[in-house]
């Protein structure tokens, strides 16, 4: 086990350095630069002066390997944005409200979408059934942006129970919770739903019958247990993908969150922060699966992590 | 004591203690670009902090008339040859640190734009014209040079290359930089709450980042004109985009909020009274590689000229949020000419006896062109897409040619227009300072679209520096006849923009103007001084 994980831990490594090279060649070989979307052109000596300043003027390999070199000190750089801090000063700073609210989307819709799937599962064909179904659809289906718009809409304009949008204070939290949570809810729901209708069909459960195990212990001890390998394949990547932030949840509810950052990095060529940006999510993706391959040894002793054997 | 004084006592010193609670007004207002890295104007036009620059005090600015008001500066005068400007300052105005606030701050604030790289450096040079501003932004004149000084404290002189008889309207945008805090701290003054100093209307109390959003409070410091009427000013980005802005706004969150096309019927109807509509002083054209195939044919771009039926477009598509466009020069802008707006007709048989002139009868023959449209924010958002898929229509169908159209981000479309890589564009220009050359020297040798048209030059040259206002404007009227008959551009439309305000707002900010139009937070320091709650 431990050796699979180093290896696994290696490969990680590489993972990043090939994901490194191509996010930055790609960076660069899109045309125009961190000054070029001005109404008006600077003129090639005062462009000069500013790609100097930002140390853009040297050849791309120098800058590719100056940056890395920073990387492996854990200097990610100033981003062109926020030229008063670092790029992990900001990091830092801007995640917590897209961690907050994500995270808590996604622990309150996890378990949500968890028993509405299995209360579709026990009770199938049944109004139950249909209800969860149609509530996952509806999740899956509407995007975000409108659910934000519908949520704002009807509890904050028309029945004024809740503020419409903004941060520092909690009850302003609600309504983007509930936005997050859509997602995870609908996901979970279907997920649970065919892995426990597919375990319930086995054998085994056939077989507990028979031996007169009550119901609910063939659900809960048996059943979830026997169901849950996809549930942890969905769980991690859906929360880092979540609680990174959504540009859209967070522009309709402003949220002063990390989520915008992945769109204007891009637009305005904040060169040290995209990459810094998609670094970060390609780590994150690598451990969570990593992870996600432990917890499935962990919880299927049938699963041999290695291979070997 | 007796009861009743007992009970007037009681209630004045309970009024003496509610008054200033109750005297607190906070205005929310939406703002512009929720990234922003310096607090200061001078330092960053185009990637400043929100409202970087209500927090200075500009040489001069502009009320809702369009008056051009002195504010730093007491007065102002020309010398004989017209090449000198001398500015005198208001006693007693201050740093909010209590420095004082001299001609040396806002000398050194151009003095470092000029040796720094400032995005905003071409307007110096080409809208102030500063003696050896040029030289000294590239590198092959020392700072020295440059014809600014200040001569004492209170008086500032500026000297031209040419005479610029509107220098006092572009010193709308000079706003001081305070040298004491540069000296020690570097530009990074301007990064932190902590060491931000302010010389105009408001303080800055706190700045959250992540989405750009200020909050401002009313300087007790400021001792010159238009002084704030209210206590504090939250400015939150996020509520720009409209989308969020209205949903906010009908909840209480916000004071006002702009509209996109789909709102202004609903705002209409909820609240007719505190609909405001604004003409932006802007302008989107069509505009070309004159240099290669089809466009190097003026016949051709004649044809285009004439094609376009713009009250059409302003009617249908573009309704409510823009009027037609028959000149580089919006209404009510200095300069703007009937003569020049009447010979914008559509006119489709001219177009069509044009493009047979060129050589292709009823667009036989002619190429595939791709017009070139810019991702854009704001009121730009609702009306160059939809306008692009207009003249797709028109384009084929009064000329015979097959248009697409290419929608990419700023930085690339910008690239495109200056290295020639496309034909023909859409392109939106918002002025920057309220002058006819402001427009008229986008398309001088070189500006913004690689132009050089050798007589339009000239008459855009000599109109600059002419001192006389009645000759001056019949220069630019003549350049842009050069336009109308090379067929430069293709004037299409001005937009418009529509708010709704809180009645709990007041003031003569919130009155329009004599031509029907509020320009709201268009003109900041006006607008956020003369606003009461």
């Amino acid at each position: 086990m431990l050796g699979y994980i180093l290896r696994r831990l290696v490969s990680v490594a590489f993972t990043f350095i090939a994901v490194s090279l191509i996010i930055f060649l790609m960076m660069h070989a899109v045309p125009g630069g961190p000054f070029d979307a001005n109404d008006m052109p600077v003129s090639e000596a005062v462009r000069a002066k500013l790609m100097a300043q930002l140390g853009l003027d040297q050849p791309l390999y120098v800058q590719y390997l100056k940056y890395m070199w920073g990387v492996l000190h854990f200097d990610f750089g100033v981003p062109y944005q926020s030229p008063g801090e670092s790029v992990l000063q900001l990091l830092s700073r801007a995640w917590v409200p897209s961690l907050v609210l994500g995270g808590l989307g996604v622990l309150i819709g996890a378990p949500l979408g968890i028993l509405l799937g299995m209360a579709a599962a026990l009770n199938r064909n049944s109004w139950i059934d249909y209800l969860a179904s149609a509530v996952a659809t509806i999740g899956l289906t509407i995007p975000v942006f409108v659910t934000s718009m519908l949520l704002i809409l009807v509890f904050a304009v028309w029945l004024k129970w809740l503020p419409a949008s903004g941060w520092p204070n909690p009850e302003r939290w609600i309504l983007p919770i509930i936005a997050y949570a859509a997602i995870p809810v609908a996901t979970y729901a279907r997920y649970t739903r065919s892995a426990m209708l597919d375990t319930m069909s086995r054998p085994f459960v056939t077989v507990l019958r028979a031996k007169g195990l009550s119901e609910r212990r063939i659900v809960f001890q048996h059943v979830l247990r026997n169901s849950a390998i996809p549930l942890v394949t969905v769980f991690l990547p859906m929360f880092i993908g979540t609680a990174t932030g959504s540009i859209f949840v967070e522009a309709m509810f402003r949220v002063p969150g990390l989520g915008a950052y992945f769109v204007s990095s891009i637009e305005t060529r904040d060169y040290p922060l995209e990459m810094a940006l998609m670094l970060m999510i390609t780590f994150m993706y690598c451990i969570a699966y990593l992870l996600s391959d432990i917890v499935y040894a962990l919880i299927n002793p049938r699963i041999r992590v290695g291979g070997a054997e | 004591m007796h009861i009743t004084r007992k009970l007037v006592a009681a209630l004045a010193v309970a009024t003496a203690l509610t008054l200033p609670a109750m005297a607190q007004s906070t205005i929310t207002a939406p703002g512009q670009s929720t990234s922003g890295t310096y607090m200061d104007y001078m330092k960053t036009v185009y990637d400043r902090a929100t409202f970087a620059e209500l927090l200075q005090v500009p040489i001069a600015t502009f009320d809702k008339e369009f008056e051009l008001t002195p504010m730093a500066a007491e007065s102002w005068s020309q010398s004989e040859d017209g090449l000198t400007w001398s500015f005198k300052l208001r006693d007693g105005l201050v740093w909010s640190d209590g420095e004082p606030l001299t001609a040396e701050d806002y000398v050194f604030a151009l003095q470092r734009a000029a040796t720094t790289g400032y995005d905003f450096a071409w307007y110096w040079d080409f809208a102030g014209g500063i003696k050896g501003w040029k030289e000294v932004t590239e590198g092959t004149a020392d700072v020295s040079t440059l014809g600014l000084e200040a001569v004492d404290d209170l008086t500032i002189e500026v000297t031209t290359t040419a005479p610029k008889p509107y220098l006092p309207s572009v010193t709308s945008l000079w706003y001081p930089v305070p040298k004491h805090k540069v000296d020690e701290l570097g530009d990074d003054w301007a990064l932190n709450v902590d060491t931000i100093v302010s010389s105009g209307p408001f303080e800055i109390e706190s700045w959250e980042k992540s989405n750009n959003s200020v909050v401002f409070t009313k300087s007790e410091s400021y001792t010159g004109p238009w002084q704030a009427q209210v206590d504090r000013l939250e400015v939150d980005p996020s509520l720009g985009a409209p989308e969020v802005g209205l949903p906010a706004f009908l909840a209480g969150d916000a004071d006002y909020s702009f509209l996109n096309t789909g709102q202004v019927p609903v705002a209409m109807a909820a609240d007719p009274d505190g609909i405001r509509r604004n003409a932006v002083f802007a302008t989107s054209y069509l505009s070309y590689d004159l240099e290669s195939e089809p466009f190097n044919n003026v016949d051709v771009r004649r044809a285009f000229y004439h094609a376009v039926d713009r009250d059409e477009l302003t009617s249908t598509v573009l309704r409510d949020i823009a009027i037609p466009a028959g000149s580089i020069l919006p209404p009510g802008y200095p300069g703007y000419n009937p003569d020049v707006v009447g010979q914008a007709t559509f006119d489709p048989e001219k177009a069509q006896q044009f493009m047979a002139d060129a050589g292709y009868p009823n667009g036989e023959g002619f190429p595939e062109i791709e017009i070139w449209i810019r991702e854009e924010g704001g009121y730009n958002g609702a009306i160059v897409p939809a306008m692009a898929q207009y003249l797709q229509a028109e384009l084929g169908e009064h000329l015979g040619i097959t248009v697409s159209i290419r929608q990419l981000p700023g930085a690339d479309w910008m690239d495109g227009l200056r290295g020639a890589k496309n034909n023909i564009f859409i392109a939106p220009y918002e002025y920057d300072y309220l002058d006819p050359s402001n427009f008229y020297g986008i398309f001088y040798d070189g500006g913004r679209h690689n132009y050089h048209v050798d007589e339009y030059d000239a008459l855009v040259a000599q109109a600059d520096s002419e001192s006389d206002w009645d000759t001056r404007y019949a220069l630019y009227a003549q350049a842009e006849q050069v336009m109308i008959d090379q067929g430069l551009i293709v004037p299409l439309v001005h937009p418009i923009t529509t708010a709704i305000i809180s009645s709990e707002l007041g003031g003569e900010a919130t009155e329009p103007n004599s031509l029907g139009f509020t320009p709201l937070d268009r003109l900041g320091h006006y607008f956020f001084t003369h606003l009461t709650k």
